[in-house]
């Protein structure tokens, strides 16, 4: 390129002190003239520069947001927040991939008659009781170590992990019972157990580890609807008032205990 | 001094180049501070556009497809993203530069007048509201939406300014 800005006019436009055209024209060949860029280059304080590069290669650097932690962020949580979160193992996109699964089946097995309804009603309540098991301790939660060491309540991440995990749970439980024949009060019969289950197996996280204590719980919870589907052809006995009444009673004594022994978390040890 | 070209670089930069990017922001960093500083008084804000600029240059190189100059297509991200920051800021703090011109005596401006010609006059004698709105479409490439962030007033009235704009400098050109 042959035309070139005068120096004197590239000083005038770096001060500011040219009419709108001028800086027009300057802006339009600086644009496309590498030669003029290079003059202007001097102009910007090269502290300002390399402060503002700086910035430039920790964002590249961080590494890439999830799809849940974007979603969480957009729900106004604080950044360290939905990092912690999104870090949980049963946030995990996989995680809900296996869950949508399980459901699924369970659905079918609905769909196909007989006792289908009752393995529905097993599979939908497991779901958070194993998704709030593997949100935290040491077995499934790769970030325990540095959570423990972190100057962050353990109770608190605990008790955002396991709201995020009921509240998805519950809504993928949802969805999930709305595809399936099953209609009226049974339809909504898992959601007790599912929280009251969800309560004691935190409550019995506070002397073993998680995934025991869900596993303790879940395999009490086959037993007692599976000998109900062997015993009663009619509706699962777990939608009875009675039933329901006493999975209350179990999730209030459940978070007593869990209130009363909080502190366990603390230390880190919850075996 | 990197022998690559802007366009070689860009490609490397797609290919996760660190380096080339480097290259990139040294010799393209420095007029859009500057070229921004005439957009918006907020240096802060100018730097966090030009920092988001380039991790935008970063992250999208593999869409440019090396049609017309790198420097347009950063231009191009570069204003967009100030749009962006001046939508999300409280209007106040960052307006459209008033220009610092007006230290300038009326003989240099008529002098300067003279140097550049009919355009540069008649787009002297615009209003600053219909200057910053042919600044905004015509200069910077925006469309009219964008032009109405920018500038903080309804797309209609871009129309409309754009109009008698265009009127103005007919009538004194032709």
């Amino acid at each position: 390129m042959s035309w070139h800005v005068e120096p004197t006019h590239l000083l005038a436009y770096v001060d500011g002190n040219v009419d709108h055209a001028t800086a027009a024209s300057i802006e339009a060949h600086v644009i496309a003239c590498a030669d003029c860029r290079g003059l202007l280059a001097p102009a910007v304080d090269r502290e300002r520069l390399d402060r503002v590069w700086a910035e430039v290669v920790d964002t590249v650097d961080a590494p890439a947001v999830g799809v849940v932690e974007r979603l969480l962020r957009r729900l106004g949580l604080r950044d360290a927040d939905a990092r912690l979160l999104a870090a949980t193992p049963s946030l995990r996109l996989s995680w809900f991939a296996a869950v949508i699964g399980v459901l699924a089946f369970g659905v079918l097995a609905a769909h196909a008659g007989g006792n289908g309804d009752s393995a529905f009603l097993l599979v939908a309540p497991v779901v958070p009781v194993v998704g709030v098991a593997a949100a935290f301790g040491p077995g499934m939660d790769p970030a325990y170590e540095i959570a423990v060491a972190a100057p962050y309540r353990a109770l608190r991440l605990l008790l955002a992990r396991t709201v995020a995990v009921v509240a998805s749970s519950l809504l993928l439980g949802g969805l999930a019972t709305a595809l399936t024949p099953i209609s009226g009060w049974a339809a909504v019969a898992w959601l007790v157990p599912a929280l009251a289950m969800t309560s004691v197996t935190l409550a019995l996280a506070t002397r073993w580890e998680p995934l025991h204590a869900a596993g303790a719980v879940t395999s009490a919870w086959f037993v007692l609807v599976l000998a109900d589907a062997r015993a009663a052809q009619s509706r699962a006995v777990v939608a009875e008032p009675g039933v329901q009444l006493a999975f209350v009673i179990a999730a209030a004594v459940a978070l007593a205990v869990l209130a009363a022994r909080r502190s366990t978390f603390e230390t880190g040890s919850t075996r | 001094m990197d022998p690559r070209t802007d366009a070689e670089a860009l490609e490397a930069v797609a290919t996760d180049d660190r380096d080339a990017l480097r290259v990139l922001y040294d010799r393209h960093a420095p007029w859009l501070v500057l070229r921004l500083r005439r957009r918006c008084g907020d240096p802060d804000l100018v730097d966090e556009v030009v920092q988001d600029t380039f991790v935008a240059v970063w992250r999208s190189a593999k869409s440019y497809h090396g049609a017309g100059d790198v420097g347009a297509w950063i231009w191009g991200i570069g204003v967009r993203r100030l749009i962006d920051h001046l939508r999300r800021t409280p209007a106040p703090t960052a307006e459209l530069e008033e220009p610092r011109t007006a230290a300038a005596s009326a003989e240099e401006e008529a002098l300067r007048g003279v140097e550049y010609g009919d355009v540069g006059v008649a787009l002297g004698r615009l209003s600053p509201e219909l200057r910053a709105v042919v600044q905004a479409t015509v200069l910077d490439g925006l469309t009219t939406r964008e032009a109405s962030k920018l500038l903080r007033i309804p797309s209609g009235t871009v129309k409309t300014r754009m109009m008698r704009a265009r009127a103005q400098l007919r009538e004194e050109l032709v």
